[in-house]
């Protein structure tokens, strides 16, 4: 019958509205246009505003009028909506309707450097501006249906491809031509960090996007500039800049990029969010962003299952608990969004979980205007749409009762001063207890069920089913009887129906239909209880679970705070000149190391209210430094070029990666997030302190000097990457010092030409040509300039010389060589060069080039007077680095206080930040760590790890972490259970995503 | 106590000459006695003698006594005073890889992943490199002995035991075939968002109908007089006659119970649970089916977010307490060059929860006892191999774990590697450079 009613309708609106007036007409015009009046509904001007027994008024595309006193015309068409509800059509500010979809491209083996997009586009498939969705926009009336249904009246569509997506078109759902539901040609802007259907190599990580979206705005400016119109992509993009920009998030932590972005173009991005926003909501609700908010709350999972549930990770149950709440938690920081149906699979359920928004706190009043209003106002159409004013479009919907009671219909959807019907207004119950008299036999007949499905059966010994049509004024009912014999019959009228049919033998007789007694709505509210749940616990189960920072297993419920400590009888690794002190003692404060020594503790002890720890056959040191991490990160390598020095590791920072705590719980302060080692120029990294709970930016070590990674060997020449990988250049340790004088050699060139460039007036600039900015040159030029220092992930004795002599020639120092395998063998070089190392303790073996690795390198180094360090590359090994620090000891002979400078002096040397960190110092940063034992043995375990002061780690605080988690597990569980689908809607219970990256993923 | 000092001097220096002249050549077969005396002796079942003796004669421990009580002829024997220092059994490798695969990433040294899902009658022994670089460095941590073990596939093949000094395969083997290696099919698990999953296809359920049938034909064939030779059956004869292991490859703690239901079905008694990560969960069940062991890696991450940081430290003590006999591996990422740090993680189990002495007995007497080994190795004991050696520390500590002997059935070993030589190398050329240096000043 639906079906049956879209096509009706199509036809109609074909009569209706003459196509546009410079279309040529086949057949006769069509010249009358008719008024509708609507009355007796509850007219929802717009959310605050409400007129009760309200006249509507349209006519042709507009409301002629709307309010209580109003004429209405004689010839006008009257609608009676008694005891109806008149709303604003919704905007929806995000869908593809009317445009094709674009497959994401999957994972190809062959290399692919340059764009597949025939014409003078951009070098990089991933960048589309150039498409305008109206240029091919095509109305579809299943999607426009589908989107009807669920109250829109106009969109906003776009392509959902690349990183840059081109412009949009805002049209209506209505079912003319293109040329008349077209409302606006380029309404926005379309961005995202995802390159969908491209199957270019670049870019092929996060930090890659960003980079890439970065550079082609400059790219854009550039061109315009210097009026260069070759290429049409960046002629286009110039255009888009001025157009508003909408930008697609995967996640909440990318909002931070996203604003990153804006500020550095001055683009006022919306956020077309994913529905996690609130996770980040402290960061962001000061920045006046605007977002669009999608529906999909995650269903709950199948938790029957013990053991299966073990894979459910309690992020996940958190979020599923707290999804529904994203609007609420957003709107009561005064953050203002629009709703989306985009991301709905089952677009058939938005308004369900429009109203679940608002069971969880979102006021009808905000909900209303998230969907008509404020959608209208970001897409620069308040003036037409969104609410029902006179002169303004006639978009509005006809519900039989509130939108948001939850058993409301959405009867008729107007769009454009055209009905649509969504579900037909029933004028009439047939339910009730009948008596079906035929062939000279009574039978009971009952119709039940709801009005928009009824359930007809006769009820003689058997119960038969009965199917029961109507189709207009007829009434078409057929049925088998008991000796399953069909009988066909077909009546009209309300009370009785009367009418003929044909029994199965083929005689046609007769039959009365007459009303016996109406029909007893039976009381459903009572829902079956599940036998599952503790009726005590219903109070429980119904409350709001906390916000945990990070909102998973092991998050805080309040963030550590700074604490004053003061440690007594214990051995103080001061990694000073003073070296170990027994029966020592220390003092933080603020943040700071305040005292150290006995003498010094004495003479502040009685300043602060210190807690005090005796640390009797207790060790203490400061804060364990991993040079070479990978971990806290979305992903890790930008390999698809020789140099990638464009891309920031702290774009891609996770700090809801467990391996932080892990790495707690090992003593681990401080760590350097490297780029991967897929290219001889990798990307900027980004030191981090382990701050767990704190948000991406929070992490980042304060004013650290930056760094970037470089690499050598195997890894960038693609020597295990298969036989297709034998395109990008380099590939040969010849083709690798190439590459950085290439590199090296332009970042100076580049650096004259800006010079020139600057030191015009504004007025010759204005006339001459302006350099190309590259963001990869300012980063190689930042090298140059002493501004940014290299780790070099280095297996063989070659390359490690190669790399130091091109350092040399460019007049530069080489900081620290990472892996460094075969540093033992060149340490003399190193040691005049002044490089440092940062080093395995004993890893070999698994590639051909560290055939000659040795446990006894970082010793033979650090005997060399080089700075050592030993790193972990891996979330593993990197919590046992104080263990891996006596492989020093064992393997070279080193001294332990030597060894143990290699995972905490040492490394804080290479990274240029000794000076707050890495020792035990007054005045150095708190970073410090309580071993049970000797913090080399074996035996030890880190009992207290400080970062800043704040004790972020203890075993103390760890046993209570757990069973926060398992109270909080159990409860999600148990609310689960007792979901809507009891849990069981089959949703496959997945593992979240491991991020186990070593370098060469 | 009376000891001719020179003898005992020029013994050792001949000996020392001898090792250099022939770096890592396989040792000779023991000729003298040999005594090793004053070191503290980690018998390997829980025991210590402080202060012992112990003899090593034709390949055989033949005496282990505490050495303050007994008289010492030290004529016609190799004598080594090792006072102060430790004595341990030769640690045992499990489920390794080693020989089977020289560098990770070039493919032409990799031996041990054979094509095919049911594949008994692959023997690792075949494959088996006597001369892999690698070895040697593993002794000098003091593992001495390893289970040879294939991967891949549902059924990856059959192990065996080898010494880790010997000329060729033949020459290694210390237990031929030991065991057949099913890997449990696992539950495809599901990866991302639910926007993003990988492989949601199910081959859980085919998997275990393809293994019920591949076992019961396997116990028909194992029944029947055989009209023809079926290779790959007949090497899953010794499941069912008792005289091979079937080490069963499992992480959950489901599915370590499913495998545990599945053998009993299939009427298999002699089983091992290898990897086991959450065995931790199910304990009292191991117990209770009087199943050992395999522990994957101490050091390793837990497998869910939700779990405790130490779970993998302390699963070995959570076995212990719970009465299972148990071993650990080191089974994972880097595990043929990393195996040398089996020691260490027995160390790291003490560090919650075992004794230093438990923790020992898990990487010598229990894996012996688990594969089936312990009348002749696992534990300073008369009438064993004399398989052992001697550290100047506690060697399940990295600082102070440096082996100065090690013995394979009496044979002394050289203890020198490629890693050692480089260091030789290097740090004479250094020395040099310093002392010329320091003398300019």
């Amino acid at each position: 019958m639906k079906y049956l009613s879209v096509l009706f309708f199509c036809v109609v609106s074909v009569l209706q509205v003459p196509a546009q007036e410079n279309f040529p007409v086949n057949g006769v015009a069509l010249t009358y246009n008719e008024i509708h009046a609507f009355i007796n509904a509850e007219i929802h001007v717009n959310a605050h505003t409400t007129i009760q027994r309200g006249i509507l008024l349209v006519k042709n595309k507009e409301i002629l009028n709307v309010g209580q006193a109003i004429n209405i015309p004689e010839n006008a068409i009257i609608h009676n909506l008694e005891g109806a509800h008149v709303y604003p059509s919704f905007i929806d500010p995000y869908s593809n309707y009317g445009l094709d979809n674009l497959e994401n491209s999957t994972w190809n083996p062959r290399p692919q450097l340059e764009s597949n997009t025939s014409g003078s586009y951009s070098w990089n498939q991933a960048l589309k501006p150039e498409f305008s969705a109206s240029e091919v926009f095509v109305t579809n009336s299943v999607a426009a249906t589908a989107y009807r249904e669920i109250g829109f009246g106009s969109v906003l569509s776009f392509r959902a491809d690349g990183i840059i997506r081109g412009a949009s078109a805002l049209v209506s759902l209505g079912s003319g031509e293109p040329q008349e539901e077209l409302i606006k040609a380029n309404a926005s802007a379309h961005y995202s960090f995802s390159k969908g259907s491209s199957s270019q190599n670049y870019p092929s990580s996060f930090m890659g996007s960003i980079a890439l979206l970065r550079q082609s705005i400059y790219d854009a400016i550039w061109a315009n500039h210097n009026k260069d119109y070759s290429n049409l992509s960046l002629v286009e993009l110039h255009k888009n800049l001025k157009l508003k920009p909408i930008i697609e998030l995967d996640n909440h932590y990318a909002i931070r990029n996203a604003a990153a972005i804006g500020k550095e173009f001055k683009m006022n991005f919306i956020v077309k969010g994913s529905g996690d926003e609130y996770l980040s909501l402290s960061e962001f609700k000061d920045s006046k962003t605007q977002f669009i908010l999608p529906l999909n709350f995650p269903e709950a999972y199948d938790v029957s299952d013990p053991y299966d549930c073990l894979d459910l990770s309690l992020e996940k149950m958190k979020h599923w608990e707290l999804a529904p709440a994203n609007a609420s938690l957003l709107a009561s920081a005064g953050v203002t969004f629009a709703f989306t149906a985009y991301d709905l699979k089952n677009k058939g359920a938005f308004l369900k979980h429009v109203r679940k928004t608002v069971e969880h706190g979102l006021s009808e009043e905000i909900a209303l205007n998230s969907l008509t209003t404020i959608p209208a106002k970001m897409l620069s159409i308040a003036d037409q749409y969104g609410l029902l004013k006179k002169g303004m479009k006639a978009n509005f919907l006809i519900f039989d009762k509130n939108l948001f009671d939850t058993e409301s219909t959405l009867l008729e959807n107007w769009v454009h001063g055209i009905g649509h019907t969504i579900n037909p207004i029933k004028e009439h119950d047939y339910r009730g207890s009948y008596i079906l008299k035929i062939d000279g036999t009574i039978l009971p007949f009952e119709i039940s069920g709801t009005l928009e499905k009824l359930k007809v059966q006769i009820t003689t010994k058997d119960t038969l089913k009965v199917s029961f049509k109507l189709e207009n004024k007829l009434i078409n009912i057929s049925y088998k009887d008991e000796n399953e014999k069909l009988i066909r019959l077909s009546g009209q009228g309300l009370d009785p129906i009367e009418g003929e049919g044909q029994l199965a033998n083929g005689d046609w007789v007769s039959f009365v239909l007459k009303k016996k007694s109406a029909f007893v709505e039976k009381s459903s509210k009572t829902k079956k209880s599940n036998l599952l749940i503790d009726v005590n616990k219903v109070q429980l189960l119904n409350e709001m679970g906390e916000q945990w920072s990070p909102n998973m297993a092991y998050g805080w419920k309040e963030k550590p705070q700074q604490k004053a400590v003061l440690f007594t009888n214990i051995t103080v690794w001061t990694n000073e000149k003073e070296g170990v002190l027994q029966n020592s003692s220390l003092a933080i404060y603020d943040g700071k190391i305040i005292a150290v020594g006995n003498v010094s503790v004495n003479a502040i002890k009685n300043k602060y209210a210190f807690e005090i720890i005796d640390g009797e056959g207790k060790h203490l040191t400061s804060g364990i430094i991993d040079e070479h991490s990978h971990i806290a990160l979305r992903s890790v390598n930008e390999g698809s070029q020789a140099s990638s020095a464009e891309v920031q590791m702290a774009d891609a920072l996770r700090p809801n990666d467990i391996n932080i705590y892990r790495q707690l719980a090992g003593g681990v302060t401080t760590s350097q997030l490297l780029h991967g080692s897929a290219n001889p120029i990798g990307g900027q990294s980004a030191l981090i302190k382990m701050r767990w709970g704190a948000s991406a930016q929070e992490m980042l070590f304060e004013d650290a000097k930056p760094f970037i990674k470089f690499a050598l060997g195997e890894n960038v020449k693609q020597s295990n990457w298969g036989s297709y990988s034998r395109v990008r250049f380099p590939q040969t340790r010849m083709g690798v010092e190439q590459v950085y004088f290439d590199a090296f050699t332009r970042a100076r060139a580049y650096q004259k030409e800006w010079n020139a460039w600057f030191r015009l007036s504004a007025s010759q600039k204005n006339e001459s040509k302006m350099p190309h900015k590259d963001l990869d040159l300012e980063c190689i030029l930042e090298i140059l300039e002493d501004q940014r220092e290299i780790t070099c992930h280095s297996y063989r004795q070659s390359e490690i010389n190669m790399l130091m002599q091109v350092a040399d020639s460019m007049n530069f120092t080489l900081n620290t060589f990472t892996h460094i395998l075969e540093g033992y063998k060149v340490a003399e070089k190193m040691k005049a060069h002044g490089a440092g190392a940062s080093t395995f303790s004993d890893w070999w073996a698994y590639k051909y080039e560290v055939n000659d690795a040795i446990p006894h390198n970082g010793s033979l180094l650090n005997d060399m007077g080089i700075v050592t360090a030993f790193n972990s590359d891996d979330a593993e090994m990197a919590r046992r680095l104080n263990q891996e620090a006596a492989k020093a000891v064992k393997y070279g002979n080193t001294s332990e206080e030597d060894a143990w400078k290699f995972v905490t002096l040492n490394p804080a040397k290479l990274l240029h930040v000794d000076a707050k960190v890495g020792s035990l110092l007054a005045g150095k940063d708190a970073d410090i760590v309580l071993w049970s034992n000797h913090p080399m043995s074996i035996y030890s375990k880190a009992e207290q790890t400080y970062v800043d002061g704040r004790l972020y780690y203890s075993l103390e605080l760890d046993v209570e972490n757990r069973l926060r988690n398992d109270v909080e597990r159990n409860r999600l569980i148990q609310k689960m259970l007792g979901a809507e689908d009891g849990g069981k809607s089959g949703r496959k219970i997945t593992k979240d995503r491991s991020y186990h990256f070593h370098c060469n993923d | 106590m009376h000891i001719d000092m020179k003898k005992i001097n020029l013994l050792s220096f001949c000996f020392c000459f001898f090792m250099i002249a022939l770096a890592q050549t396989p040792a000779q077969d023991q000729g003298k006695r040999i005594m090793l005396y004053g070191a503290k002796a980690h018998i390997g079942n829980g025991e210590i003698i402080e202060n012992s003796l112990i003899v090593l004669e034709n390949g055989k421990i033949t005496s282990v006594e505490d050495a303050s009580n007994v008289r010492i002829d030290i004529s016609n024997a190799a004598y080594f005073d090792v006072i102060g220092k430790h004595v341990y059994p030769g640690f045992i490798l499990p489920n390794t890889t080693l020989g089977l695969a020289d560098i990770d990433a070039v493919r032409a040294t990799r031996d041990f992943d054979e094509v095919g899902e049911l594949n008994p009658h692959i023997r690792s022994i075949i494959a088996y490199n006597t001369d892999s670089p690698v070895l040697p460095t593993i002794r000098t941590n003091g593992i001495l002995v390893g289970q040879i073990t294939p991967k891949g596939g549902m059924i990856s093949g059959t192990s065996s035991i080898v010494e880790f000094d010997a000329w060729n395969y033949e020459d290694a083997l210390y237990k031929e075939d030991d065991g057949v290696h099913l890997n449990w099919p696992r539950k495809p698990r599901l990866y991302g968002d639910d926007k993003h999953m990988h492989d949601s296809k199910d081959h859980f359920s085919e998997d275990l109908k393809t293994l019920e049938k591949f076992f019961d034909n396997a116990k028909s064939y194992y029944l029947t007089q055989k009209p023809q030779l079926d290779i790959t059956y007949q090497a899953m004869e010794g499941v069912f006659d008792g005289s091979k292991q079937l080490f069963i490859h499992v992480s959950s703690a489901k599915g370590i119970k499913q495998a545990v239901l599945f053998a009993e079905k299939k009427g298999i008694n002699k089983i091992v649970l290898v990897g086991a990560e959450e065995s931790w969960r199910i304990a009292d069940f191991i117990a209770e089916h009087e199943i050992s062991v395999v522990l994957n890696r101490v050091h390793r991450l837990p497998s869910h977010k939700n779990d405790a940081v130490d779970i993998a430290f302390k699963t070995p003590k959570i076995l212990q307490d719970a009465g299972v006999l148990y071993c650990l591996d080191y089974e994972g990422d880097m595990e043929r060059m990393g195996s040398r740090n089996l020691p260490f993680t027995a160390g790291t189990a003490v560090a919650y929860g075992l004794t230093k002495e438990e923790a020992l007995m898990s990487i010598t007497l229990n894996t012996a006892q688990i594969l089936g080994i312990d009348n002749r190795l696992g534990s300073l004991e008369v009438g064993k191999d004399a398989t052992l050696f001697v550290s100047d520390g506690d060697a399940l500590d990295m600082m102070t774990n440096k082996i100065s002997h090690a013995f394979i059935r009496g044979k002394h070993l050289d203890l020198s590697n490629h890693q050692t030589d480089l260091y030789e190398k290097y740090k004479k050329k250094y020395d040099a450079e310093l002392e010329s240096e320091n003398s300019a000043e």
